[in-house]
């Protein structure tokens, strides 16, 4: 069986640390159908939404407040696949190199997809002296890898090599995809729910008193249900983003060991990418500014002043990553 | 019924071996188009070095010994017709590209030619991206000669007509850094 996208990987990684054996073939199986998992949540969701937004204003409508955010959700879900790269890049300040100017940094990403089996991505450079670098997409032939010119600058051949190889595993293993839909559903969960705060500020409730009539049923009733109603609709959009929040810490740290060794294994040189990132963790300059929703992508986390063990931090502790790539 | 069940057998004894032949094809694909990636790197190491040596002869004119030895090589990688042909062509004409490095060294006007800190860097990342190409057909090559190497694929590699494909060595020399060579 020949897996899309996959080269001549071993498709075993066992983690040196853990000595837990990841099948690559089932992490990108997963990372597949958990993408499509997140768009059919998106889709549930928003639904969910638009039934409680009905019962509050007006029960009557409910079908249509329905299908209106369901169909807003999967709007969402087909824009995230196909456009939320541009979106991620854009985000980032990226642009695109080029051979001439930036020679350095595209002969040594084609020699590692070469390594990697898998095409040339698209190479972009941010332009910020900190030092970092993020992959997106959706597939290994439509995948873009950006690095800042505080990368270019920083690190060696070999050292980029290894951050390259870092973000070619993310492509390879299809992390790309499922981060760009997670990062779709935990925005639109965000910008539902400042819209929400936003109508409960402009009083929109008072609407929903001279409807009561024609709601049918007592009067006292109806208040309690739509009391709690408004306590669900709050919980619902209160508490998505936290979820989404700790579905993304959860996962992302495993991706990163994962997309470590996958890394290392493509450039056969784990000190390669333990250097780079024993540089990346001293690096002390300014940050890197970039918005909530991408943050997650990059190899390490922009904020220039982040404590790396707190609960919400999206990366392992840089050391820890270090000591498990020098003892592969 | 004992028709059925020699059916069923036969049936499943076809689609097993469809599902055999298709895998060592496609791993037979797999390795022979790693090696046209090499291939790749090695015709743009061929088309970059008249450049070079054009360049270099500017400062250098008359270290003729490794202008020699590098179209010598030249001249064996295009005439090479098999895939370790190519490979020794290669391999020989990394240990010349090293030494015309190494003598460049001595000559200070030549390294700052932004000319040839272009060609370096190119003909340095085309010499890492043979490397990492040979990495990948070596790996492709194991696959595939595992695969017709071991039950099931063995039965029908004899009547396939497929043989053990060749691994490319990394010679010696490569692994250490070129010898400054004073000759001519």
């Amino acid at each position: 069986m020949t897996s899309r996208g996959a080269g001549v990987l071993p498709n075993v990684i066992t983690d040196a640390a853990t000595g837990r054996r990841i099948n690559l073939l089932d992490w990108q199986a997963s990372n597949r159908r958990m993408s499509w998992v997140l768009g059919l949540i998106m889709v549930a969701l928003l639904g969910a939404i638009g039934y409680l937004l009905a019962q509050v204003t007006n029960p009557g409508s409910a079908l249509f407040f329905v299908s209106v955010a369901g169909f807003i959700g999967a709007g969402q879900s087909v824009a995230a696949y196909w456009f939320s790269d541009q979106i991620a890049l854009g985000a980032a300040g990226a642009r695109k190199a080029t051979k001439d100017e930036h020679r350095y940094l595209v002969n040594v990403t084609e020699a590692v997809a070469l390594g990697a089996g898998v095409p040339t991505p698209n190479i972009y450079v941010i332009d910020s002296p900190a030092p970092n670098a993020f992959a997106t997409g959706r597939d290994p032939q439509h995948a873009s890898i950006a690095v800042t010119r505080g990368l270019i600058d920083m690190m060696d051949r070999q050292e980029l090599e290894g951050v390259v190889a870092h973000e070619m595993a993310h492509v390879r293993n299809y992390d790309i995809r499922f981060l760009s839909m997670l990062a779709a559903t935990i925005g639109a969960i965000v910008i539902l729910r400042d819209l929400v705060l936003r109508w409960f500020q402009f009083g929109a409730f008072g609407g929903s008193r001279s409807r009561r009539s024609s709601g049918g049923g007592s009067g006292q009733g109806n208040n309690r249900g739509q009391g709690i109603m408004v306590v669900l609709l709050i919980a619902l959009l209160v508490l998505g983003p936290i979820l989404a929040t700790i579905l993304r810490l959860a996962v992302s740290r495993r991706r990163e060991f994962l997309a470590d060794a996958t890394g290392a294994y493509i450039t056969r040189n784990p000190e390669g990418l333990a250097s780079a990132l024993e540089k990346l963790g001293a690096y002390q300059g300014e940050g890197l500014e970039v918005s909530e929703g991408v943050r997650h992508m990059f190899i390490v986390n922009p904020l220039a002043h982040h404590n790396s063990m707190d609960l919400f931090a999206t990366h392992p502790p840089i050391q820890q990553r270090i000591d498990r790539l020098r003892r592969m | 019924m004992a028709t059925i069940v020699v059916l069923v057998i036969l049936a499943i004894l076809v689609i097993s071996a469809v599902g055999v032949y298709n895998r060592i094809i496609s791993l037979e694909n797999r390795y022979q188009n790693a090696w046209s990636q090499i291939d790749v790197q090695l015709k743009r190491r061929v088309d970059l070095i008249p450049n070079l040596v054009e360049t270099v002869k500017g400062y250098a004119a008359h270290e003729k010994a490794v202008f020699e030895e590098v179209a010598h090589s030249r001249q064996a990688l295009m005439n090479a017709k098999s895939v370790g042909e190519s490979a020794e062509a290669a391999n020989q004409m990394t240990g010349a590209l090293g030494r015309l490095f190494a003598i460049a060294e001595n000559y200070p006007e030549l390294k700052a030619n932004e000319n040839f800190k272009m060609l370096q860097e190119e003909l340095s990342s085309v010499e890492n991206k043979i490397a990492y190409a040979r990495q990948f057909y070596n790996d492709a090559v194991l696959q595939f000669n595992n695969a017709i190497e071991t039950v099931p694929g063995v039965f029908l590699a004899g009547p396939m007509n497929k043989k053990q494909a060749v691994f490319l060595e990394i010679p010696e020399a490569e692994r250490e850094a070129p010898k400054v060579s004073f000759a001519g």
